[in-house]
């Protein structure tokens, strides 16, 4: 009698488990076969900056025409932000300050024209801006040491060296006679951000005994601080709008960018691109990279 | 009237004065959570309303597009509200069930010693900072959702969901493992005594009881999800107007959320500008949001409370059939609702599959013995348990092997170079330091001057009741809320600038409720009879409170303290519109801004490329520095609860 109960109750326990397996697999099966889609090509996954970007508002001008984006464009709030996503994501698009292109993406030429300093101070990169720096008033004291070391030669060599276009001429930085002292606060765009970092770096090994403090926040911000007097330098890579014009505003011009348009290195669909393309990319016109060989 | 006498009497007077000016004190920190939490309101409709009038109420509410920076601008949040919501459903659709299958493993099933490791490693959990999850989500599970699914991209409502639903697992466990730990024994022995097995007690007995409880637990697990900033913000890829999935349970396409909206567009906006004015609108109906879901929240918590306290009032129960066909009837509704849904999203086949399996499972169940459901059961419950701690596993063991090589003598000494991808983050660490120092110091005062208000001075009454939702209406309040409120108030109002002081002053905002609780329950466990028995040798109340009642609730006052800076340590969303800069100087004043950790994390892991060593370090040391600070809590607690007894 014993023996048979135990007998039952084990079969019992193996249908249970042999059921309860069944189901797990089926479930999950079905789940993953209606998830995953298989494609033809691979799906352009459009990434663009936040909307309050400096480097958007000159390609939302420029590039679309001022038409609207594709609903789908992913929105970061850097230009390392698209870098970072460009590298992780084979079938990504963005659009970043020359100076972030390196051999982690693939930069495409537009209109047979690659994207490198030469061909923008040449003219002939269609999409290029420039870069500032904001006072409010005219410059003083240390922000106007630091200012003057960002435009003369060595300041410009670290604009070039990190991959941005120079200024046309500039001056040796005179530091004789000069005792500069306190502390400097700088915010603003992303994209002038590099470059700033570096000039820190080498302002500070000339006067050791200054502070400076570097936050990028993005153009607007920058501009917004400067105006509040939170910050001492704003950064952007925009020029005034109508609303901040008049407000006493002093704008010094750094260095000149491309925007780059960047792929990940594993596409291999393209390398050039025609400005009409790019603009029904980022309108979500073209949604396959196949459909652009 | 004698020298002696006048003396006497003036000592009298003083004494008085002093009881009366201590009173008054406390009474102003009491108050001071009601004023944060009004003035925050106050703030963001001031800054927010303008947008309601520009763009109309109902248009802000039920506008699809969100494009504030459009010819001509377009403000509309329905898309970013519908992405909150899905985010946060598909976050509690993963979290319901893993952490109340712990919360009933830890309760019900567990040895004491098992249950001593179980309960702190989810704990854990709570104490990884939101930015960590960030980084970890957006370098490992969107690459991995992108290759496993085979999607073009891993930013996602799925991605985003995951996260929160880790998350919300802490919160939801251990509020739910509350109310299961108080339903009375004679519940649980009644029902085995009856020979109900133990299944069945946990399930018919239980569970019930405990259900309201449970709920509660569920809704503020849900109000931390759909506060939750940076997180999101890093893995949901925010598609730029906002956007309405479609369909709908397309759990691969990107969403914006509001927090998300928030995070990334508040530090661009022109000050001022209509664009500026609807950031606040939608700060607002953020909270707006998690305020009538904490508020819901704390009501059937309250009900709760008051059950238990009084007896039963029995309710007049529907006759058995009656309520039996309501039951019938809503399981129909609910049956053809979920069906529906199934149709829509997946096909008929996939419908009809899998309610036949469904129909199959509840068919067989019926025929099984009670203790194999028993062992199906608890083998369901073990591996909720087993997938929570190989999650917390797979997170720590990330964060410490991709962070290990970075650690140097020269990384935590260090500044700084070539934008963080170089050098070490001292600056970070000693602001952080700094910050948090600041914050308690602000907030401990206040907070403890407002329990001791709440427990000593006052019985319950409108005014405790108002002071205590204030502290947990600010508790529930999300961080970006916080942040937002800094920058308008204490950035732009009282003109401090983005400073040190500043986020100190926000940070000390967001942990006074931690603070005000702990200290008012540590307060309430002293029993009454001390304070009677130095009442009666004439020691006037404040010498009372002094002398016998906070000396031994130090230890818990001191836990609730750390428990907040901990907090205060990990967060990045107060912080980042009010205090930090990316790179700098050790500040020489509380007027500069400082560096600190969390946002050199978020700035290294989403601005700088070719940093992840760097960021690895950086996770790795902010990781190691809140879970020790909450290791040091846990610990005095657990000394507390051995060494005191009354």
């Amino acid at each position: 009698m014993i023996k048979i109960v135990q007998t039952k109750k084990k079969k019992e326990t193996k249908t249970l488990l042999a059921i309860g397996f069944l189901s797990i697999t089926l479930i999950s099966t079905t789940l993953l076969s209606g998830c995953t889609q298989n494609q033809n090509g691979l799906s352009i996954v459009v990434i663009g900056r936040d909307s309050a970007s400096g480097t958007r508002e000159f390609f939302w001008e420029h590039v679309m025409g001022k038409e609207n984006f594709t609903s789908k464009l992913q929105e970061k709030n850097s230009n390392g932000g698209i870098y970072q996503t460009v590298t992780q994501t084979p079938g990504a698009i963005g659009y970043v300050g020359l100076g972030y292109v390196d051999s982690g993406v693939k930069a495409l030429k537009i209109n047979n024209i690659t994207a490198n300093a030469e061909n923008v101070l040449a003219g002939t990169y269609p999409i290029a801006r420039d870069l500032y720096l904001f006072t409010m008033g005219n410059a003083s004291g240390l922000a106007k040491e630091f200012i003057e070391f960002i435009m003369s030669t060595e300041g410009q060599e670290i604009v070039d060296e990190e991959g941005f276009v120079p200024l046309p001429t500039s001056e040796a930085y005179n530091s004789t006679n000069k005792n500069p002292s306190g502390s400097l606060t700088i915010g603003g765009s992303t994209t002038v951000f590099p470059i700033i970092e570096k000039a820190k770096d080498a302002f500070k090994v000339k006067y050791p005994q200054i502070s400076i403090t570097v936050s990028s926040t993005g153009s607007g911000a920058g501009i917004t601080s400067v105006m509040a007097g939170t910050v001492d330098i704003a950064m952007s890579s925009r020029d005034l709008k109508s609303s901040e014009d008049n407000k006493g505003l002093m704008k010094y011009t750094i260095a000149s960018d491309g925007i780059a348009i960047i792929v990940n290195p594993e596409n291999t669909y393209v390398d050039n691109i025609t400005m009409e393309q790019l603009k029904a990319i980022y309108k979500g016109e073209i949604t396959n990279w196949d459909e652009l060989t | 009237m004698s020298l002696r006498q006048l003396t006497k009497f003036s000592t009298i007077t003083k004494k008085t004065i002093k009881e009366k000016s201590v009173k008054t004190i406390l009474f102003l920190s009491a108050i001071s959570a009601v004023i944060v939490i009004f003035s925050i309101i106050f703030f963001l409709f001031q800054d927010g309303y303008s947008i309601f009038q520009t763009a109309g109420l109902w248009e802000f509410l039920s506008g699809t597009r969100w494009n504030p920076t459009g010819e001509p601008p377009v403000y509309g949040a329905f898309s970013l509200i519908v992405g909150t919501l899905l985010v946060t459903i598909g976050a509690m659709v993963i979290a319901i069930p893993l952490s109340i299958g712990s919360a009933i493993f830890i309760s019900e099933i567990a040895s004491p010693r098992i249950r001593s490791i179980i309960k702190p490693a989810i704990e854990l959990l709570a104490g990884i900072p939101s930015v960590v999850y960030g980084f970890f989500g957006l370098i490992v599970l969107t690459t991995w959702l992108r290759i496993s699914f085979n999607q073009p991209s891993g930013e996602s409502w799925l991605a985003g969901s995951i996260l929160l639903g880790i998350m919300a697992i802490p919160t939801i466990a251990s509020v739910a493992e509350d109310a299961i730990s108080s339903v009375p024994r004679e519940y649980k022995e009644g029902s085995l005594a009856l020979g109900a097995t133990k299944w069945q007690t946990i399930s018919k007995v239980i569970v019930p009881s405990a259900l309201s409880g449970i709920t509660a637990a569920v809704i503020l697990g849900m109000g931390r999800a759909i506060g939750e900033t940076m997180a999101v913000m890093m893995v949901c890829g925010n598609p730029t107007y906002g956007l309405i999935p479609e369909p709908i349970t397309n759990i691969f396409a990107p969403v914006k959320t509001l927090t998300a909206t928030l995070g990334i567009e508040m530090g661009e906006v022109a000050q001022g500008s209509n664009h500026y004015h609807a950031l606040f609108g939608l700060a607002l109906l953020l909270l707006i949001i998690t305020l009538a879901v904490n508020i819901i929240a704390t009501v059937i918590l309250g009900r709760l409370k008051e059950k238990q306290k009084k007896v039963l009032k029995k309710r007049i129960p529907l006759p058995y059939g009656i309520s039996k066909k309501i039951k019938k009837t809503l399981y129909v509704i609910i049956g053809l609702l979920v069906a529906w849904l199934l149709f829509i999203s997946s096909g008929i086949i996939t419908t009809i599959l899998i309610l036949s399996i469904v129909a199959s499972i509840y068919y067989i169940s019926r025929k099984i013995s009670a203790k194999n459901i028993q062992r199906v059961a608890f083998g369901a419950i073990i591996s909720t348990i087993v997938i929570v701690i190989i999650i917390l596993a797979i997170l720590i063991s990330y964060i410490v092997s991709n962070g290990i090589g970075a650690i140097s003598w020269e990384f935590l000494t260090t500044e700084p170079a070539d934008a963080g991808r170089a050098g070490g983050i001292f600056p970070a660490i000693v602001g952080t330091f700094y910050l948090i120092a600041g914050a308690i110091l602000i907030a401990l005062p206040l907070g403890v001057g407002s329990a001791i208000y709440l427990t000593e001075y006052t019985r319950e009454g409108k005014l405790t009741k108002i002071i205590r939702a204030g502290a947990d209406l600010l508790n529930g309040t999300p961080s970006i809320v916080f942040g937002l409120f800094g920058f308008a108030f204490l950035v732009l109002y009282l003109k401090m600038g983005i400073s040190l002081v500043a986020g100190q002053v926000t940070l000390a905002f967001m942990i006074l409720p931690t603070i005000i609780r702990t200290t008012e329950e540590t307060l309430k466990s002293v029993p009454q009879s001390l304070r009677e028995g130095s009442l009666a040798l004439g020691a006037t109340k404040w010498q009372t409170i002094r002398r016998v009642v906070l000396p031994p609730a130090a230890p818990g006052i001191l836990t609730g303290a750390i428990l907040g800076i901990g907090r205060a340590a990990g967060e990045t969303a107060p912080i980042m519109f009010t205090a930090v800069a990316f790179s700098g100087a050790i500040p020489s004043s509380v007027f500069q801004p400082v560096m600190a950790l969390p946002y050199h994390l978020y700035i290294l892991s989403t601005n700088v490329p070719n940093s992840t060593q760097n960021a690895g370090g950086t996770a790795l040391v902010l990781l190691l520095l809140v879970i020790s600070i909450f290791l040091i809590a846990v610990i005095i607690r657990n000394h507390y609860k051995k060494t005191i007894k009354w």
